[in-house]
């Protein structure tokens, strides 16, 4: 339970973190607050030669307005935006996942940039970000280019991230005033990973929606404008209109062949549509 | 070794320590503040959950390297503190501990909620809890401990803090040191093909088994069953065919010995092991059972894979594919099937691809980066692989919610 030997550095600022990465990044793992990779560090289930610490760089702990979106750093943590001390254009969303995530110690480690980075499928963040519409910005030495959340995740674990790339920026959306908000997560135990997320942005309004099926074990489903989920168009009736045979249906494509699990993932979106309906 | 400089309990401390070392091996070895405790070591349990920077943090899975000029505070630092003191009544009058292993840990995580919880209510005391066990299952004295110690503090008029007194955003413990590297690791884990002929020797026989987890695949190729078939009993193009898997010895055609390198996320294992095939020609149907050890991560794995091939309308072939396996150790506690599953579909992906190219007469790409970068599965398929391969296995991870 003890990891194995790895040099560490804790580089000056971004750029001569990139500039590490870049010349070593075979064998190195990047550390934020290290609240996913501890644990395989210390099961031996990874053994980088090399932890390069970004948690250090000021650079990725900042918070801004930009137009109608908010910026975060990578290294802003769960409890940064549980408690507020970043501010919300979302009218509570990212509050109330960042609250649920695992325990309060963890949250005050764990970043959100190292949790995407980290990409398991039954992360708070994969999830719930897809349905918000978030943008990253990733960067190497050789400059940055910026992904929608749900191109960023490609399977369990595994990311769109090259070698010396880390994850800068996360670009979140303003909610607008008519959007209703959904988020449910099933968990057997508090704090555990979860076993089915829903997350919804419904704009009954606008008659448009996003709706996430989360924690598939594989890259989350994410439907950009699932007018079928509510038979045919989107409106204030939208409760009602949910049809669970298409949420069923849209599982059994994407390859979940347990109808129990089924269930519980079409329970959960049903949930998540609900509370975003109250 | 680094030597690592921050204030534990109000004292400046500095100690040499290596870069893995956590701060709880760092309090306790370096400093015998043993009253931090270890349970699981990766995050789970809450033993050693003390305060970093005034709030509370796992200190098992925060390396102390990574704490450069912190602030911790462990519970031997919490005798003379207020509401510490007001909960270690509570816990004697509640009878709140038994053989008191995790009491450290649950009073570092119970005064963080007793500064910010608004009121006494045992739903959101039982969730604030919920990071830290107790093996004795006390839990109903626990709460009721904290409950009243919050019931009375806010009866005396003392307000939640609903930040718990933090104010700068980042992980608790970082920023505080300036740049700073250690000298590389020097020897790193025994180079992989010296781990790999260990364990093979050790595998003598190939049990039978009932797999705990079963999951069934398909994929199509545009070639004939009798073809496929047959290059399916070709046990070094399977080998070939199979993303990271590679044949140990001369294959004989009852068994199979060969190794297979998977990599999930940051988590890298090189199974090896051998495998029995079975074949109906009559049916077009197999099955490769396999047996299989990785060194480094302490794990085992029993996997099967039965195939069974049909003819397509147009003459194609479809291959149906029912996995099997079994996973112990290590790599067992943090894995979950599903990310198996994942893992397989894009392995068998690749499989399929490269076995279509053979069959066409085309060269297999030599390296696949992803493939050679990917797999977890592919393990499993090395099942696949050693005539297809051998077995399977998975992959990953680790705790609770989101991490990161």
């Amino acid at each position: 339970m003890k990891p194995a030997p790895f040099a560490y550095e804790r580089p000056r600022d971004l750029t001569a973190a990139l500039s590490l990465l870049g010349e070593t990044a075979a064998s190195a793992k990047v550390i934020a607050g290290g609240q996913s990779l501890g644990p395989m560090l210390n099961l031996r289930l990874a053994a980088p030669e090399l932890i390069v610490d970004i948690s250090a760089l000021a650079e990725l702990k900042q918070a801004e307005h930009h137009g109608d979106e908010l910026v975060l750093g990578a290294c802003v943590t769960h409890a940064d935006i549980e408690d507020g001390r970043v501010s919300d254009l979302t009218r509570g969303a990212m509050q109330g996942i960042a609250a649920n995530i695992a325990y309060r110690a963890v949250r005050n480690r764990g970043t959100i940039g190292g949790s995407l980075s980290h990409a398991d499928p039954a992360a708070d963040w994969v999830s719930g970000l897809a349905a918000m519409g978030a943008r990253l910005t990733l960067r190497s030495r050789g400059g940055t280019r910026i992904v929608n959340v749900e191109d960023f995740i490609v399977g369990a674990l595994e990311s769109v991230l090259r070698l010396g790339e880390i994850v800068e920026t996360i670009h979140i959306p303003a909610r607008s005033p008519s959007a209703h908000w959904g988020y449910v997560k099933s968990c057997r135990r508090t704090g555990e990973f979860a076993h089915a997320i829903g997350a919804v942005l419904i704009d009954p309004n606008a008659g448009k929606a996003r709706v996430v099926i989360g924690a598939i074990e594989a890259a989350p489903i994410v439907l950009k404008d699932p007018l079928e989920l509510f038979g045919g168009h989107i409106a204030s009736d939208y409760k009602d209109r949910f049809d669970a045979r298409v949420a069923d249906a849209i599982l059994v494509k994407a390859g979940v062949s347990n109808a129990a699990q089924r269930h519980i993932h079409v329970s959960v979106l049903r949930r998540a549509i609900r509370e975003a309906a109250a | 070794m680094s030597m690592v400089a921050l204030t534990v309990n109000e004292r400046a401390v500095e100690a040499l320590a290596e870069p893995r070392t956590s701060l709880a091996d760092f309090v306790r070895d370096k400093l015998d503040l043993t009253g931090t405790h270890l349970g699981c070591e990766h995050g789970i349990c809450g033993a050693c959950t003390v305060l970093v920077d005034g709030v509370p943090a796992r200190s098992c899975i925060t390396y102390a390297v990574a704490c450069e000029g912190a602030e911790v505070t462990t519970i031997e630092g919490l005798d003379e503190d207020e509401i510490t003191a007001e909960l270690r009544a509570a816990f004697t009058r509640e009878h709140a501990l038994q053989c008191g292993y995790c009491t450290p840990g649950m009073l570092v995580s119970a005064r963080d909620l007793v500064l910010r919880l608004p009121q006494a209510d045992e739903k959101q005391i039982r969730i604030g809890l919920s990071g830290n066990l107790c093996r004795c299952t006390g839990y109903v004295g626990i709460v009721r401990a904290v409950g009243s110690v919050i019931e009375q503090r806010r009866g005396r008029g003392i307000s939640p803090e609903r930040d718990g007194g933090r104010n700068v955003l980042g992980p608790v413990g970082s920023g505080h040191g300036s740049q700073a590297g250690t000298e590389p690791a020097a020897q790193l884990q025994p180079p992989i093909a010296q781990v790999a002929h260990e364990a093979a020797d050790s595998v003598t026989s190939i049990p039978a088994f009932t797999p705990a987890n079963v999951f069934e695949q398909h994929f199509e190729v545009a070639h004939p069953p009798g073809r496929v078939f047959a290059m399916l009993d070709d046990i070094a193009v399977v080998a070939a065919c199979l993303p990271g898997v590679s044949l140990l010895g001369s294959p004989r055609p009852d068994r199979v010995e060969g190794e297979i390198r998977v990599r999930i996320g940051p988590i890298a294992a090189v199974f090896r092991g051998a495998a029995r095939i079975e074949r109906e020609a009559a049916e077009m149907s197999g099955r490769i059972v396999g047996i299989g050890t990785d060194q480094r991560s302490r794990s085992s794995t029993q996997g099967e894979i039965r195939y069974r091939l049909e003819r397509l309308d147009g003459g194609g072939t479809r291959v149906s594919l029912s996995i099997g396996y079994t996973l112990k150790g290590m790599l067992a506690q943090v894995g979950r099937t599903g990310l198996v599953r994942d893992l397989a579909g894009r392995l068998i992906a690749e499989f399929a691809g490269n076995l279509d190219r053979h069959l066409s007469g085309e060269a297999l790409p030599v390296t696949h980066a992803t493939t050679a970068d990917l797999n977890g599965l592919s393990l499993f398929f090395g099942l696949l692989r050693t005539r297809m391969g051998r077995w399977l296995a998975r992959a990953s991870r680790h705790d609770r919610g989101a991490a990161g």
